[in-house]
């Protein structure tokens, strides 16, 4: 028996595992080779053909062989995995070939599997092979995939990798071929669990020593860069012989220093950031890049968390389509309702620090609002534009990402960010009533979105900084000079004081969908607490959510997630008829919504449609439906 | 074969079948009273030093290659032969004209006959032109050797009867495309369209009359990782030295026109083989034959892209030290061979047979 765990947390689609062989287990991530092994370091070899390098269970390929009585069986070893056999490049011949690789595979388990169990075969998935024969891998039995990359970045290593994303989720994935070390962090977060690393011995023997983000041919007795390994002290003194050891030795240490580089942004939350920050290694691993987030933006999102670290960096133009990022320009367009009431809508420009009304320049705009309208302010819909998000209303300022990422914040927006910016404007503004009037109080890149937005929007539009920064004197002063203006001319009255309903509102719609803010908060429901700390709304006299500042997400009660139920969004059904204990494990899932992202407040029912219990989800919603193990939910609340 | 293989075999038929494509249309015209080409080489006769002269006949090519079934996957020899059939007049006039060659040259010598398909097929060589060519080597009593190439197919008790009766008690080997010993290989990676059995027929007919089998070796057919191939390549000569083969010439895939193998190549989905490989399979076959065998190796383009080729550094030494080892059979020419790009192509071995994607 072979068995692949997958673990608890999530970046994308990478994730931590085990895979284990007998009564080893080996932590994923996991490198593979021919000439070292460790417990980070599975063993590979071909049947017959290679020795083992220890006792411990190791990765054995099949070779082809031209009787498959000839396959010596024999040799390999209770707790070996093994990988089916194949012939080389010959899914290239034909459009239908690869079918014939499967065919064959299938062919030669079938004749093996009396002795070798289908959980410890690893079947090859030729790169030309077509998505749709991917699915139906699951009848093979195998758990583990091996997919290939000609190391050329191009349109091979793309299908690679888009072959993978549509593997069922339970079975481990293996990247074969020639890896550079650049490769890794993007491998990993595609969902590669077994990488190769053979290409270290490649290099070399050509005499090349491998680098995080390139090569460097070493001729012996002429000047080299400075490494700090323990191979490369050798180096100086070392003769030719001695040379392929070194850099071999070198070469394996780049490797597993990157590998643990990728784990730990992954455990940090920042491996998507690992990830684009690989760009800049060559124009092919860009291209590749660019191809992976355009093309499999669904898979990546799907396993993307919607909670994350304090601190998003978001750098480049590979953020701008960013699985969160792009995820919160969606939510924001398709489920953020404008609130009724609001005459004025005030643009403003973003700011470093986060979230927006901590920092010096939103204070001064709160003043501002403030001494203009005072007891009156909730009448104006605050809109932050900023890049790559687009814009974020104000209620939502303190959601994940939109309180925690990070940007240069210079002002200067290529053109690809002003589209982003305008495009969110136009749909933003086309919520409100026609009526209301926007004041753009923004300059620099931030009033280039606006012009570029001016001829699709249909309100009237006044620009408060005739000259200079949103912050200047004059600027406010203009702002505050409109602001009294339109209050006149607009006949703005008092009213309740609406902030504490906006936030929560604002937040339901943003976190469950449409309308939830409508039923989490009916005219009727009372609000109390501080938007930058806690706000707890009841109604009918029962808590139904509370609003946590930290991360301006809702936490649902029991209550809450009974009025949400009939929505039929963020729901979990479970087999039993009653939550035991504090987690709902994958296994004990009949059926959840795909909506459900890894960190998203879900609801608890059972077969009879009741709801039992709220919680957070710790996967996504097909995982909880295809996996077999894994926590699925962290519970809140539970009926008793 | 397991149902999937022969489904493969259909799909690679029919791939060798496109690279060849229109080629055979196009093929040059040619006098037909020529032959392709003929050279004379000196070479061991029996015991003695002479001289070796080769012809190759002009003819409509190899029945396997012209017919549907494609031909071989890595052959394109076809290209040398001629669109039309030449008469039995023309042909005895093509092997006439390359004798001359031998016009001066002293005994012993030995006479080896290729066609680009094969000798022994009446289709290709209508028999009055082969009795004729037969009896024209009769009558030189300095030739005390000749080679004919066949398929194993056209060799009956008749012909080789004939042949016999003919040529008296001159030494005679039949040149065939064994190519590996495996039928899976030969049928799948080479579309070769014969099995073992058909071999081994042709073999004990030869052995009746006293004529020797020399047996191509294919090193590194399509499809194959250099491992698998080398060890095909070990394993079919240990079956030929069994079998009672007379001489191995080992031969290294080279990528030829309009064959599967240059499609393959052209898209960097195959590499000819490393000549460390020839290198050992030739040691290999050395220590196997024990001396029963001859084993010679020529490798075609050896050192070139298209041929069996290492890291360019070593490669004429390395081609030397073979075509050295063809002459003299001694293998210690084989040895203290080095370069740095031995621990390349040891990485390929091992390193191919895990990921299956071609190193080049
Ligand atoms: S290798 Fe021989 S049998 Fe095959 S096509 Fe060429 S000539 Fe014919
Ligand atoms: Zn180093
Ligand atoms: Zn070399």
């Amino acid at each position: 028996m072979a068995e692949f765990r997958i673990g608890r947390g999530h970046d994308g689609p990478a994730r931590v595992g085990e895979y284990i062989l007998g009564s080893t287990t080996f932590a994923t991530p996991l490198l593979t080779s021919s000439f070292t092994s460790s417990d980070s370091i599975i063993a590979y070899g071909a049947i017959g053909r290679d020795e083992p390098l220890s006792e411990k269970p190791m990765l054995v390929s099949l070779p082809f062989v031209s009787q498959l009585d000839e396959i010596s069986l024999p040799k390999i070893r209770d707790n070996d995995s093994v990988i089916l056999p194949s012939l080389i490049s010959l899914a290239t011949i034909s459009p239908d070939a690869s079918e014939l690789v499967f065919a064959y595979q299938q062919e030669v388990l079938s004749r093996i599997t009396p002795s070798i169990d289908p959980s410890r075969t690893i079947i090859r998935i030729p790169s030309v092979a077509k998505p749709e024969s991917i699915v139906k891998l699951t009848e093979f039995g195998s758990h583990g995939a091996a997919f290939s990359f000609d190391g050329q970045l191009g349109p091979r290593d793309f299908g690679a990798i888009n072959l993978r994303s549509h593997l069922p989720l339970f079975m481990m994935t293996l990247a074969v071929g020639r890896i550079e070390p650049g490769l890794i962090p993007l491998l990993h977060y595609t969902g590669f669990d077994i990488i190769d690393i053979g290409y270290s011995q490649d290099a070399a023997a050509n005499g090349v020593r491998l680098w995080k983000n390139g090569a460097e041919k070493i001729e012996l007795g002429t000047g080299y860069r400075f490494c700090s390994c323990p191979a490369c002290a050798k180096l100086d003194t070392a003769k030719q012989e001695d040379l392929l050891n070194i850099l071999l030795e070198h070469n394996l240490n780049i490797y597993k220093t990157i590998i643990s580089e990728s784990k730990e942004a992954m455990r940090s939350g920042r491996l998507r950031w690992l990830v684009e920050s690989t760009t800049h290694n060559s124009p092919a691993h860009a291209s590749l890049v660019r191809l992976v987030n355009r093309e499999l933006y669904p898979f990546i999102e799907e396993f993307s968390p919607t909670t994350g670290p304090d601190a998003l960096p978001v750098i480049g133009s590979e953020s701008y389509n960013a699985p969160v990022v792009r995820r919160f320009r969606d939510y924001v367009a398709s489920r953020y309702s404008a609130p009724d009431n609001k005459p004025i809508i005030l643009l403003l420009p973003c700011s470093a620090r986060k979230p927006y009304s901590d920092s010096k320049s939103h204070k001064r705009f709160n003043a501002v609002i403030e001494s203009a309208l005072s007891g009156m302010e909730s009448r104006v819909a605050q809109v932050i534009l900023t890049s790559p998000l687009g814009l974020v209303p104000r209620e939502l300022e303190r959601i994940y990402p939109a309180g925690q990422y990070d940007i240069p914040v210079t002002g200067d927006w290529d053109t690809e960010e002003i589209a982003i910016g305008a495009n969110a404007l136009v749909n933003h503004l086309k919520k409100f009533s026609n009526s209301s009037v926007v004041i753009a109080h923004v300059s620099g890149g931030y009033l280039d979105i606006v012009r570029a937005a001016e001829s699709k929007i249909e309100q009237s539009l006044i620009y408060t900084t005739p000259e200079g920064r949103a912050t200047s004197r004059e600027s406010l002063d203009a702002l505050e000079e409109s602001l009294l203006d339109l209050k006149e001319i607009l006949s703005i009255s008092g009213g309740p004081r609406t902030e504490l309903e906006g936030i929560v509102s604002a937040t339901a719609d943003y976190q469950f969908g449409k309308g939830a803010g409508k039923v989490l908060v009916p005219e009727h429901a009372k609000l109390k607490g501080k938007p930058y700390r806690l706000i707890l709304c009841t109604v009918d006299g029962e808590q139904v959510c509370s609003y946590v500042a930290e991360s301006g997400t809702l936490s649902l009660t029991l209550v809450g997630g009974r009025l949400l139920a009939p929505l039929k969004r963020y729901w979990v059904r479970l087999e039993a008829q009653n939550v035991k204990g504090g987690s709902i494990f994958a296994v004990g899932v009949q059926e959840a919504d795909y909506m459900i992202r890894p960190g998203d407040e879900v609801i608890v029912i059972n077969g009879s449609d009741d709801v039992i219990a709220v919680g957070r989800s710790e996967m996504s919603g097909r995982e909880m439906c295809e996996l077999k193990r894994g926590r699925a939910v962290t519970i809140r609340h539970k009926k008793e | 074969m397991e149902e999937s293989l022969s489904r493969i075999n259909e799909v690679i038929r029919q791939a060798t079948f496109q690279a060849r494509g229109s080629s055979l249309k196009q093929r040059k015209k040619r006098d037909p009273t020529r032959p392709s080409a003929r050279w004379t080489a000196s070479a061991r006769v029996g015991r003695e030093q002479g001289t070796a002269l080769a012809i190759v006949l002009s003819t409509i090519g190899c029945a396997h290659a012209r017919s549907d079934s494609g031909g071989c996957t890595m052959c394109s020899y076809l290209l040398d032969g001629v669109q039309e059939m030449p008469t039995s007049d023309q042909i005895v006039a093509q092997f006439k004209f390359a004798m001359k060659e031998l016009e001066m040259k002293r005994a012993p010598l030995s006479v080896k006959i290729y066609t680009s398909g094969s000798f022994l097929d009446n289709e290709e060589i209508p028999m009055e032109a082969r009795s004729e060519i037969l009896r024209l080597i009769a009558e030189d009593e300095r030739i005390r050797e000749v080679i004919l190439e066949s398929r194993p197919e056209y060799v009956s008790n008749s012909i080789l009867s004939s042949i016999r009766e003919l040529l008296g008690d001159r030494t005679i080997e039949i040149g065939m495309g064994l190519e590996s010993v495996s039928d899976t290989v030969r049928t799948i990676c080479i579309n070769k369209n014969f099995d073992l059995l058909m071999f081994k027929d042709a073999l004990k007919t030869a052995k009746n009359y006293n004529i020797g089998m020399r047996a191509y070796v294919l090193l590194k057919p399509p499809l194959l990782t250099e491992r698998d191939a080398l060890l095909d390549a070990i394993a079919t000569i240990q079956e030929a030295r069994r079998l009672g083969v007379t001489t191995i010439s080992l031969n290294p895939v080279n990528v030829q026109k309009d064959t599967l193998v240059e499609k393959l190549w052209t898209r960097g989905n195959y590499r000819p083989p490393w000549l460390w490989s020839v290198v050992e399979v030739l040691r290999e076959a050395s220590s196997i034959s024990d001396g029963w065998m001859k084993i010679v190796c020529d490798p075609v383009a050896g050192g070139k892209r298209r041929g069996a080729h290492n890291c360019g550094k070593c490669d004429t030494n390395i081609v030397e030290a073979i075509r050295q080892f063809s002459l003299s059979q001694n293998p210690t020419v084989l040895e203290h061979l080095t370069c740095d790009c031995i621990s390349q192509w040891e990485h390929t071995l091992n390193h191919e047979d895990f990921s299956l994607v071609v190193h080049r």
